[in-house]
């Protein structure tokens, strides 16, 4: 109905390639992108329980003129309707409020460092605010825009796995892309997670929309990560098991996102999916 | 009971996100834990009664949709039967002579009906043109009456009712219905019928009972196609 | 792993789910020792780096330590701390009105930093903005870290707000007063309660650590009739002052937005021009409360000119560091003006009517401060607490609530809010609860939405719509294009009720010959106070709420009665 995910406009070719990702996911998923153009480098999210103050690198405020016309063409060029977004409300005169109630929002892996960084094995940490905070999952792009044709959910057992996985349910329903499940079964055995899965009920789930569940078994999760598709779409859970798990990203979840480059949609633990 | 949050939104008629809400600002006494939410529902009912606020459980609300079935043309012209050749030179003896002939009614109970009929016809005649007049009592019957009837009275021979068009009517069909609501649903169906001039042509060679209602009954069908 | 996570979450307790006042309490204790702390922490810089540069005062260069203090003051904040400059206690109140006390962490120690180079090095600006908003910061991470909810981070933020105060001065009362009039404003028990614990602990922080002292001396005053209708004029006389400090600093505000230069220089620029000032009357620099201390002990002795100068002189240097870029508050430049100002009439009324004796000079000082204060801030109680608090004197209580009441409200007059409150009220973003404006702000245009509309096409015959009319429950019917299911406009029952009995037009009209193209419509972001806005101005009592082109459903006034009553009801809870 009226699903949004939010983008910031860098106007650069870096930049543009993250639009492009960003307007090809919302064509899939059907929902509409809503660009930000910022005036200024620092704007602030209020979430339900934090406040995160987003401060751009200068590189977001490039050629201010264009912006506007490039982002309009890109989408016009994919057959969507270009909306902005204007903020209404100031907490001072250069600190816009970015309102929070997206279903989706995307960005590169760091958006308040140099386009230097955008390696593999770093998301910075305003973007880790944000995914801890949101009640929204992260769409975070790949570097350059590739579409993706299937769905990889790494499904690990916890609460968050069971979001990330439920929200692949939900995009393979929408866009049609076959999906592929991924555990990596290290110590527990594999009869124990289709244990949890009958145990939530979603057997008929499973079934109806995973194409195969990938079992990996070699012990070092890095080694394993070559069975994954080079253009899939990659959902998985932020947090794991961890005692702290409210401090920092699970584990797996960081070896994962410094081994592969692909699109990354991250589950925070303030989402609750719905299929 | 272990209600979800839609369900609460639905007991005190708001929407899902109103709720939601109030739970962030903390003014009403449901905890959000992770992905779950924390409450009892006595807590929620004192809170309710506080402030005037409606909690009703949707089931009770659903039980009071057990509406009155309304019945259609075909069984109450069933229950009411067809005569032929009712004797009258006016309206009063027409009505006597058909609610004699009525089949539902006791003694006393059509010496009342006849009264009630005659009552109506002063108010304004129930003649609505092209020869059809529809006598009925003013205000239900729901004593007398269990279930609505319709009596078709094929008349000997015309006669003037003061009817709308002033042409003199052939047939009476008689209503009675236990309730207003019936009434009118039942006329408004008959209208339908008698709207196409087919149907009062028809009526005018007396037909029997079987190609009577089986006119009715087609007609029945195009409502009910509509209706849908 | 469970018990670890559960104390994360102590509202979620089940002691303290149904009742959290005494969770609130307890959270009170840490918040208001946490504010009074770090008020402690930026009195003693400043004492410090006050004890540091004293001996430099003959130096010819010395005009332009205030320079380099405020320039680097405005560099800290934008450039390592990346703050934006907002001015603190709005934005605290901003936050408290819309998003339920949501404060960046940073916050809680930026501007402590800030303000000790700006005041530290001269400029003329009070200590006290600052670890207001240092304590409201304090207090909503605390709510944060415990996960509470909006109403109880709130009351924490006000909890600190108040821990600060009153560790500063010395002064509970004046602490809560001010927490609850500007911070909060609405006086509940829920409120007012942890509030109170608060700056118990704030002031007793600030008296383990820097000893039990009233800022200013106590001095014994005999005030008689005379000086009681004195105060009238006293009062005239804060309220112009009051009114020529806001006027100047926002103009000095704007002059210096004007100006091309990079925002450190701005405040450099300033810092030079008060540096200057000082070098005349070194009494206008830094804090001032040596000045108050003199003027209260009447031992300003120097003569109505002079004295009036200074105060002018005060009220250019304060709009000169603020109003440029330098990072403080103005309570403290309050104190100090209207002491000063108190002074000057006290000579004027000495030169016209030199046969009446009036009380002393250090009274009508006194009474100066809380007119001052409260014709700035427009809280009569706050100024009138304060000053009872600070100077230990109870028996000027009449002539200061004639002064700070009168003052309030002549300022009220001619400036309808409060220096803090300016900006806020301007943009609509005083939102205080249980006002028309924050119900209609809290209240969304997507839980208004009705959709129990039928839907036709342009090209549905008279004869067939009359069959949904039968149908329906409502009086506005949407038109939708056939494939794309785009909205293309209304019909209102009104409109084809003159048709309706006219079976001649029932096979002859077209849906889209009588449908209403010209219609206004709702976004579901749409601010709902804009939406009502339209449906005055053009009397319609429902509009239809269009998303991407599609109708999704109708939002009536009807509806919105309900909805507001429940939000208002709730929102203004006398127990909750």
């Amino acid at each position: 109905m009226n699903h949004q995910l939010l983008h910031i406009f860098r106007n650069s070719p870096l930049g543009r390639e993250t639009l492009l990702q960003s307007i090809y996911f919302s064509k899939q998923v059907e929902v509409t992108p809503v660009i930000y153009i910022p005036k200024s480098t620092k704007f602030l999210m209020y979430f339900e329980n934090d406040v995160v103050q987003i401060d751009l690198d200068n590189s977001y405020l490039m050629s201010p003129d264009t912006a506007l016309e490039h982002a309009t063409e890109l989408l016009e060029q994919a057959g969507v309707e270009p909306r902005f977004l204007d903020p209404k409300h100031y907490t001072a005169s250069t600190l816009p409020d970015i309102h929070t109630n997206f279903d989706y929002m995307s960005c590169p892996r760091s958006i308040s460092d140099l386009s230097s960084k955008i390696g593999l094995g770093y998301i910075g940490g305003r973007v880790r605010r944000i995914v801890k905070s949101a009640q929204f999952p992260v769409l975070i792009t790949s570097p350059v825009y590739k579409e993706w044709e299937s769905i990889a959910v790494f499904f690990g057992g916890s609460v968050n796995a069971f979001n990330a996985l439920k929200l692949g349910f939900r995009i393979c329903r929408i866009s049609g892309m076959p999906l592929d499940v991924f555990t990596l079964v290290e110590n527990n055995s594999q009869e124990s997670y289709e244990k949890l899965i009958k145990d939530e009920n979603l057997e008929t789930e499973m079934s109806r929309y995973v194409n195969t569940w990938h079992f990996l078994r070699n012990k070092a999760l890095e080694e394993n990560l070559y069975d994954v598709p080079h253009n899939a779409l990659v959902v998985l859970g932020a947090y794991g098991h961890h005692l702290l798990k409210t401090f920092v990203f699970g584990s797996k979840m960081e070896k994962i996102q410094s081994t592969i480059s692909n699109n990354l949609l991250i589950v925070g633990p303030n989402y609750t999916a719905a299929i | 009971m272990k209600m979800t949050i839609h369900e609460v939104a639905q007991c005190l008629n708001l929407h899902v996100s109103t709720v939601e809400r109030w739970i962030r600002q903390g003014r009403i006494p449901i905890q959000k834990t992770g992905n779950g939410y924390l409450f009892s529902e006595s807590a929620l009912k004192k809170w309710a009664a506080m402030y005037r606020l409606p909690f009703l459980i949707p089931e009770k609300v659903k039980s009071r949709g057990y509406e009155e079935r309304l019945e259609n043309l075909l069984s109450a012209m069933k229950r009411g039967g067809v005569m032929y050749d009712i004797k009258g030179d006016d309206v009063e003896t027409a009505l006597k002579s058909a609610v004699e002939n009525m089949p539902v009614l006791s003694k006393t109970s059509k010496k009342e009906l006849y009264q009630l009929l005659l009552e109506r016809e002063r108010l304004t005649s129930t003649g609505i043109g092209k020869g059809v007049a529809i006598p009925h009592p003013r205000d239900p019957l729901p004593d007398a009456l269990k279930s609505p009837v319709i009596s078709t009275c094929f008349l000997e021979k015309s006669i003037d009712f003061g009817a709308v068009d002033d042409k003199p009517v052939f047939v009476m069909f008689i209503f009675l219905s236990q309730s207003i609501k019936i009434h009118l649903h039942l006329l408004s169906r008959f209208s339908f019928c008698v709207r196409d001039n087919s149907f009062v042509e028809f009526l005018k060679t007396s037909p029997d009972e079987a190609s009577f209602f089986a006119k009715i009954a087609d007609f029945e069908k195009q409502l009910d196609r509509a209706e849908t | 792993m469970r018990i670890f996570q559960s104390w994360r979450y102590p509202a979620n307790w089940t002691i303290f789910r149904l009742d959290d006042r005494l969770l609130l309490i307890l959270v009170a204790i840490i918040v208001g020792s946490c504010s009074g702390l770090a008020s402690v922490i930026l009195n003693r810089s400043l004492m410090i780096m006050f004890n540091w540069f004293h001996h430099l005062r003959h130096y010819w260069w010395v005009f332009v330590l205030p320079a380099i203090g405020a320039a680097l003051s405005s560099l800290f904040l934008e450039k390592i701390v990346k703050e934006g400059a907002g001015h603190g206690v709005p934005e605290v109140i901003y936050s408290v009105s819309r998003y339920g006390g949501l404060l960046r962490f940073r916050s809680s120690f930026s501007r402590l930093i800030s303000s000790a180079l700006t005041i530290g090095s001269g400029g003329s600006a009070g200590p006290e903005a600052p670890v207001v908003i240092s304590g409201a910061a304090i207090g909503s991470n605390i709510a944060k870290y415990f996960s509470l909810n909006d109403r109880q981070r709130v009351t924490l933020v006000g909890c600190g707000a108040a821990g600060a105060i009153s560790s500063i001065f010395n002064a509970p009362i004046a602490g809560m007063v001010f927490a609850i009039e500007v911070i909060i404003g609405e006086w509940k028990s829920v409120h007012i309660v942890p509030i109170a614990i608060a700056s118990v602990m704030g002031t007793e922080i600030s008296r383990i650590l820097q000893g039990n002292q009233i800022p200013f001396s106590h001095r014994l005053f005999n005030i008689s009739h005379m000086d009681i209708l004195a105060c009238v004029g006293l009062a005239v006389l804060t309220a112009a002052a009051s009114i020529l400090l806001t006027r100047l600093l926002r103009s000095m505000d704007k002059i210096a937005k004007k100006l091309p230069a990079p925002l450190w220089i701005r405040a450099a620029i300033g810092g030079c021009a008060v540096g200057l000032i000082g070098l005349f009357l070194p009494e206008v620099l830094g804090k001032g409360y040596h000045v108050v201390q003199t003027t209260i002990e009447g031992a300003f002795s120097q003569g109505l000119v002079i004295v009036g100068l200074a105060t002018i002189a005060k009220i250019v240097a304060t709009a000169l560091t603020l109003g440029w870029g330098g990072s403080g508050g103005i309570f403290a430049p309050c104190l100090v003006i209207g002491s000063l100002a108190g002074l000057t009439y006290h000579h004027g009324l000495a030169l016209l009517w030199p046969s009446v004796t009036w009380v002393n000079q250090g009274c009508f000082a006194l009474l100066g401060m809380a007119g001052l204060i409260s014709g700035m801030l427009q809280a009569p109680l706050t100024g009138i607490f304060l000053i009872v608090e600070i100077t230990g004197g109870y028996e000027v209580i009449l002539p200061l609530i004639i002064v700070s009441a009168i003052t309030t409200s002549v300022c009220h007059y001619i400036e309808p809010a409060a220096y803090y409150m300016k900006e806020l009220v301007d943009y609509g973003h005083l939102l205080r609860p249980g006002t028309d404006a924050r119900v209609l702000s809290d209240l969304n245009v997507s839980e208004l939405i009705e959709k129990d509309c039928i839907a036709v096409t342009q090209n549905m015959l008279l004869r067939d719509f009359i069959d949904i009319v039968k149908k329906s429950h409502r009086n506005y019917f949407p038109v939708e294009h056939e494939e794309t299911g785009h909205f293309m406009g209304i019909i209102h029952l009104d409109d084809i009720r003159q048709y309706l009995f006219n079976p001649v037009m029932y096979d002859t009209v077209f849906l889209g010959q009588i449908m209403n193209t010209r219609v206004e419509v709702v976004y579901p972001d749409d601010d709902l106070a804009d939406v009502i806005r339209k449906m005055d101005a053009n009397r319609l009592f429902s509009m239809p709420v269009v998303v991407n082109n599609r109708f999704i459903g109708l939002i009536s006034k009807g509806h919105l009665l309900d909805q507001y009553r429940k939000e208002l009801m709730v929102q203004t809870s006398q127990s909750i």
